[in-house]
């Protein structure tokens, strides 16, 4: 083992970690905008809006360099085993995360658009939960891959079957009240629930990913990583 | 003639050795060691070489994956003070048995080394050489061409096979000792580094030659290059070396499992640190 080897390894280490931090600050951009557009829509702040649009070029600017980062060191580095599975990974992370960050900026649009929404009092609280919930599920996700957490995964999950339970009764109420709303307002609110329900899903994926990098399975999958050599 | 019969007829001759059920080791290395003087060189090696499969040895330098090749073809033998512990099967049979004659054994295994070593003596002659000292009874010319398109070899030497080998390009030289290895009709092909005096596209060569080769023969490779282990290796051993506080160093096996799963997932830290450059 030389010098030159070391010093190589400890680079390549470095760029490693340089990638993980790239996308937790992303994610953190990211969090910031989803928590952002809860907050225009409950209170019909559409300078907020506007921030979340225009936060959006950042966050896929990063994408775009971290991508490249991410496929640059697996051609030099040739990675195996756990370094592997943490940059494949890290390209699907950073697809949920850029996926998100887009839904938080079609909810901002779709604001914007109508230069504000009036919610019936019902369906305000059941979106002020949802956005909550979503908002809340994303930081773990983001947790989960700070803390290389491969547990996390089930409870994200957990968490997440009551997201998705709200948005079933959002839908509910939104069928409801319909006709008194307006079927316009009707369609941009199920989006809206939409959105934030997809948010959720690609936080659940981001602390699945985890798991796959820490233990190399998916879980519930037993051995699917390697099941189909 | 007892040593080479009773082989002969534990394996049924080399024309059946393909009607082998799926999945029957061809080797069986059970609580195997090295010894060199009172020096322990490996230890405690079980190992299960399965048939038409590639075996790639990898591990770093000291850690006997050389001397546990060597000892497959009893070439340890050849070391007046090593002593080898264990058990070494081959197709079920005690390949350091009282009365296994180790030439036969070295007859079943080819061998193809790190430098090529061809003789100093013509294509043809290289080829040729092994199974006239064996007492080849068929066509000498039939079997050195056959050796010769078996080792991807022969359209580039068809036209001067009376040409020393010498003068061949290192790829084409190693080639020609795989050429030299199979014309005895070996069973296994043993490959220590095989490629690690040649550019890459010889590489390529021999590699692509290498998965040719497994349907018809056993192949196990040493070798220290983690890509071409990743590459062209069914299964993977991974060994290491512990250092002794006298400064003894002793190999042992530390993980053997799918290439797929040691160069994705796996199971010992040591492995891993070793496969992603991180050991020592």
């Amino acid at each position: 083992m030389t010098t030159d080897h070391h010093d190589s390894r400890h680079r390549f280490e470095e760029s490693l970690e340089e990638v993980r931090t790239g996308i937790l600050e992303l994610g953190g951009l990211v969090l910031e905008n989803v928590r952002r557009m809860g907050e225009a829509l409950l209170e019909n702040r559409l300078d907020l809006a506007r921030i979340v649009v225009g936060a959006d070029e950042e966050i896929d600017a990063r994408y775009a360099r971290l991508e490249f980062r991410v496929f640059e060191i697996m051609a030099r580095q040739q990675p195996v085993a756990g370094d592997l599975r943490f940059l494949v990974a890290s390209t699907r992370i950073l697809y949920e995360i850029e996926r998100s960050g887009d839904l938080a900026v079609n909810g901002a649009k779709g604001l914007i658009r109508r230069e504000g929404y009036t919610m019936p009092p019902t369906i305000h609280s059941l979106v002020a939960r949802l956005a909550r919930g979503s908002t809340d599920l994303f930081a773990q996700g983001l947790e989960a891959l700070r803390g290389l957490d491969p547990t996390a995964a089930a409870k994200i999950d957990h968490a997440d079957d009551a997201v998705d339970s709200v948005v079933g009764e959002l839908y509910q109420m939104i069928a409801r009240n319909s006709e008194n709303m307006g079927f316009d307002l009707a369609i941009e609110l199920s989006r809206i629930g939409r959105y934030l329900e997809r948010i959720g899903d690609h936080a659940v994926n981001i602390a699945e990913h985890v798991t796959f990098v820490v233990t190399g399975s998916f879980p519930g999958d037993g051995d699917a990583a390697t099941r189909d050599e | 003639m007892e040593g080479p019969v009773s082989v002969a007829r534990s394996l049924g001759g080399r024309a059946h050795h393909n009607e082998k059920p799926p999945g029957v080791p061809v080797f069986e290395l059970d609580d195997l060691s090295v010894e060199y003087g009172s020096f322990r060189a490996v230890d405690g090696i079980d190992l299960s070489i399965a048939a038409n499969e590639i075996t790639a040895f990898i591990g770093p330098s000291g850690c006997g994956k050389t001397t546990v090749l060597r000892c497959l073809n009893r070439m340890n033998d050849l070391i007046p003070s090593a002593r080898v512990l264990g058990a070494v099967r081959y197709h079920g049979v005690d390949l350091y048995g009282p009365r296994i004659d180790p030439v036969e054994v070295r007859r079943r295994m080819g061998m193809v080394f790190q430098k090529p070593n061809p003789f100093p003596k013509s294509i043809y002659e290289n080829v040729a050489f092994g199974p006239r000292v064996t007492g080849h009874q068929g066509d000498l010319d039939d079997l050195v061409e056959h050796s010769l398109r078996r080792a991807a070899l022969w359209d580039e030497v068809k036209d001067k096979l009376r040409d020393s080998a010498y003068a061949l390009s290192g790829g084409q030289q190693q080639r020609l000792c795989i050429a030299r290895a199979i014309a005895t009709n070996p069973d296994v092909v043993l490959m220590d580094e095989p490629c690690s005096a040649l550019d890459p596209i010889a590489t390529l060569r021999i590699e692509e030659l290498m998965i040719d080769l497994k349907k018809e023969y056993t192949i196990i490779i040493v070798t220290h290059n983690m890509q071409q282990a990743a590459r062209v290796s069914d299964r993977t051993a991974f060994f290491t070396v512990d250092v002794k506080e006298t400064g003894d160093r002793t190999g042992r096996l530390v993980e053997f499992d799918d290439t797929g799963v040691i160069f994705t997932k796996p199971s010992q830290k040591a492995t891993e640190d070793y496969i992603t450059g991180r050991f020592g």
